[in-house]
């Protein structure tokens, strides 16, 4: 990959996030035939995004004041800005901090001089500069990587995760709670619902080959709502997961109610709808992969 | 009063050097994490059972030693003891991160110092021979993946696992895909290890061009691998100290007696000591414990580098070295797991909820890291992250400032010095987004 050639440039944007999204990057070795890498600092020395760079992923939430400084650089010099993963696109797990306590806690212990100034929430890249495409995930997969870096338009994918998982809906296997992992088994092939698990894949985009619920883990919905939700409020997306629980088991809509607010699908399933900067429109579904 | 600042590259995260130099005198050297998530606050509150899947997001770098520590930290809390099937499929987890890790600190992130390139991908732009580093590009890409492709096989998802699980994991391993993953392992050992005699031959012509290993002084050590083998989930951590003779060996739950945690004013991370004295975690210090590796072909690598730097070694550059032979270590160790019957039944144990206090250790690639919670009404109180990039911190700072020394003088200040803060950084791989989380 010389640096004189004709390929297309690309940079890699890191702000505040857990550098997943870029290891899974790595992980997807086929665009060093088609892409010339040409800024990230996780991997290469370089300090600034070069001019005639085409393509910036940008990946993290913005938590400090750096990050917009660097993000709003690098877009100046770029044609098309791809949002990597839910960091990126609604501020991600650094979002469980979005709460009156939290931020107390968090913005008294944490005063520093000299260093980025944190801020009290962490930020969607959007709040502050164009998106071109948004590809979710937590972390996308170096299949999606490569779709985004190559030919979204034409990405091959289920529109939901239980199209992609092979488990089998059983009509007769209702249980009567979310048991979670205490009853100290799995069973092969059959969906998690029936199993008294918390799966949420039954409205959430496909894409990521179900990779969580084939070995037996529900999906928590790190890729969002499917396209018939993604500009939708948050409530209609919820009555829809509620609606298939109600009709797969005899689990109390109270409990199944409670266990869908909680943190770790949280994190993931408002990415598209609901901001906390209030009175933005619902990202389109075109722009999402 | 001169201010040297240095931003960083090729390693985990957003962190740069600050020196202080008077009159030629580096007066101080401040390595600085520069980003922050909170997670031991908006941890508070969540569901104990959620911790598993949620913690991994705290580095993508070192996301299973924290699914596994947290899982670890849980069961320690409900009082269950997983299977040894879940035991073994955990192990797999953490050596696929031990690849993953090792293969990416040694080939994307140091070894372009020792060529002088920018990047693994610019090699071929360096002065070595094109068409050879091109292909060696390539062949550490695939020798890395073999740890993502375990990471896998052992964890479902591929960066952020999901399969252990408090009691246990939630399914085994196929014969077929365990087969596949065999002869993708075997075929690769012999790569690894050419690119990592490659490395070595690529590390001695850097120290004899550099004319040192690192001048720093010897420092304590700590690890929780065993002696006679690495174990990566043992209950137990160690404290060397210069001398190599072991000076502690304490359980996670008393760490706070024999280690002194303070925050710092110029940095989002804090530092650890032994008892006020300069400690160092990662591949040095294990591999400074380790009496043998229980493998073959490490065994060889570990006599190698204690024939050729002595027992224990202190030069900071033997980390780089430590690594590899941690790597190949992990490919023979995962070909004796994958060999076992890892498809029986027998994968979780049930359990039930409880209020409590538990700690959850692991040996992580860059050290010993421990989750710490407690539990009530199911639910997160407290969240604690021990974590090993910050047991390191003054030894980073203490080599930062011998480096500084060895090349700042009152009349100049050598170009090498930027390199040279590059090469002492990495040598520690130090993950700031866990440093700080
Ligand atoms: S989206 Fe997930 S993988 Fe990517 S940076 Fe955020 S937490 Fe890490
Ligand atoms: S609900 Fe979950 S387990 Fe069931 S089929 Fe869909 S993705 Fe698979
Ligand atoms: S199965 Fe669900 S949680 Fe897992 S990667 Fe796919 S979308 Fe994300």
């Amino acid at each position: 990959m010389p640096e004189n050639s004709t390929l297309p440039r690309f940079a890699v944007l890191q702000l505040s996030g857990c550098a997943g999204c870029e290891v899974s990057l790595i992980n997807a070795s086929e665009w060093v035939d088609q892409y010339q890498l040409v800024y990230m600092p996780l991997v290469v020395s370089t300090h600034a995004v070069p001019e005639d760079t085409e393509v910036l992923l940008v990946s993290g939430g913005v938590r400090n004041d750096e990050d917009i400084y660097n993000l709003r650089r690098a877009v100046e010099i770029v044609d098309r800005v791809v949002a990597v993963g839910t960091c990126a696109i609604s501020g991600g797990v650094a979002n469980l901090g979005d709460r009156d306590d939290v931020r107390a806690m968090f913005m008294a212990g944490q005063d520093r001089h000299h260093l980025p100034h944190l801020l009290p929430k962490s930020h969607p890249v959007d709040s502050f500069v164009n998106v071109d495409l948004y590809l979710p995930g937590c972390p996308p997969t170096p299949e999606l990587f490569m779709a985004a870096l190559l030919d979204p338009e034409n990405y091959q994918a289920s529109g939901i995760v239980c199209g992609e998982c092979g488990r089998k809906k059983l009509k007769d296997m209702r249980p009567q709670h979310l048991v979670g992992f205490q009853q100290g088994e799995v069973l092969p092939d059959i969906c998690l619902i029936n199993q008294g698990y918390l799966c949420v894949g039954s409205s959430v985009r496909g894409g990521c080959r179900a990779i969580c619920t084939r070995p037996g883990h529900p999906c928590v919905g790190c890729r969002g709502p499917s396209d018939a939700y993604i500009e939708k409020e948050s409530q209609v997306w919820f009555d829809r997961v509620q609606n298939v629980f109600e009709r797969m088991t005899d689990i109390p809509p109270d409990e199944i109610r409670d266990a869908l607010h909680s943190p770790q699908l949280s994190m993931f399933l408002f990415q598209f709808t609901d901001y906390a900067d209030a009175n933005r429109p619902p990202r389109p579904k075109e722009k999402v992969l | 009063m001169a201010i040297l600042r240095f931003p960083l590259s090729r390693i985990e995260g957003h962190a740069r050097v600050e020196m202080e130099v008077h009159d030629g005198q580096v007066m101080t050297a401040h390595f600085q994490a520069i980003e922050m998530r909170g997670f031991r606050y908006f941890m508070q509150g969540t569901s104990a059972e959620q911790m598993p899947v949620i913690v991994p997001r705290i580095c993508g770098v070192c996301s299973t030693a924290h699914h596994v520590a947290s899982v670890k930290a849980l069961e320690n809390i409900f009082d269950v003891e997983p299977p040894e099937l879940a035991r073994e499929i955990r192990e797999l987890l953490l050596l696929g991160q031990l690849i993953q890790n090792q293969a990416t600190s040694l080939f994307i992130f140091t070894m372009p110092d020792r060529v002088g390139a920018s990047s693994l991908f610019h090699m071929d732009e360096s002065e070595a021979d094109p068409d050879h580093q091109l292909s060696l590009a390539r062949r550490s890409l695939k020798v890395r993946q073999v740890g993502t492709n375990l990471i896998t096989l052992a964890g479902g998802q591929f960066i952020h696992p999901v399969k252990a699980v408090i009691g246990g994991v939630t399914s085994g391993i196929q014969r077929e895909p365990a087969e596949a993953m065999l002869k993708d392992i075997e075929a690769l050992l012999p790569v690894a290890c050419e690119l990592f005699d490659a490395y070595w031959e690529m590390s001695m012509a850097m120290g004899e061009r550099i004319g040192t290993w690192g001048d720093d002084q010897p420092a304590y050590y700590i690890a929780s691998t065993g002696r006679t083998r690495p174990r990566l989930d043992s209950d137990t951590l160690r404290v060397l100290g210069p001398d190599g003779v072991e000076r502690a060996s304490f359980p996670p739950r008393l760490f706070r007696s024999y280690l002194d945690y303070e925050d710092t004013a110029y940095s989002y991370a804090g530092q650890t000591s032994y008892q006020g004295q300069v400690m160092r975690a990662n591949s040095l210090a294990r591999m400074n414990l380790a009496l043998s590796m229980g493998t073959p072909l490490a065994d060889g690598y570990l006599e190698k580098l204690t024939h050729t730097f002595g027992k224990p070694a202190h030069p900071i550059l033997l980390f780089d070295l430590c690594r590899g032979i941690e790597l190949v270590y992990a490919f023979e160790r995962a070909l004796e797991i994958l060999a076992k019957d890892l498809d029986y039944e027998d994968t979780e144990v049930p359990y039930t909820l409880k209020d409590g206090e538990g700690y959850g250790l692991v040996e992580a690639p860059r050290g010993p890291l421990i989750h710490h919670y407690i539990v009530t009404d199911g639910l997160v109180r407290e969240a604690e992250f021990v974590i090993p990039t910050v047991h390191n911190m003054l030894a980073i700072e203490r080599a930062l400032k011998v480096a500084g020394e060895r090349y700042i003088s009152p009349e100049a200040i050598n170009l090498e010095l930027e390199k040279a803060v590059g090469r002492v950084v990495r040598a520690f791989d130090p993950c700031i987004a866990c440093a700080t989380q």
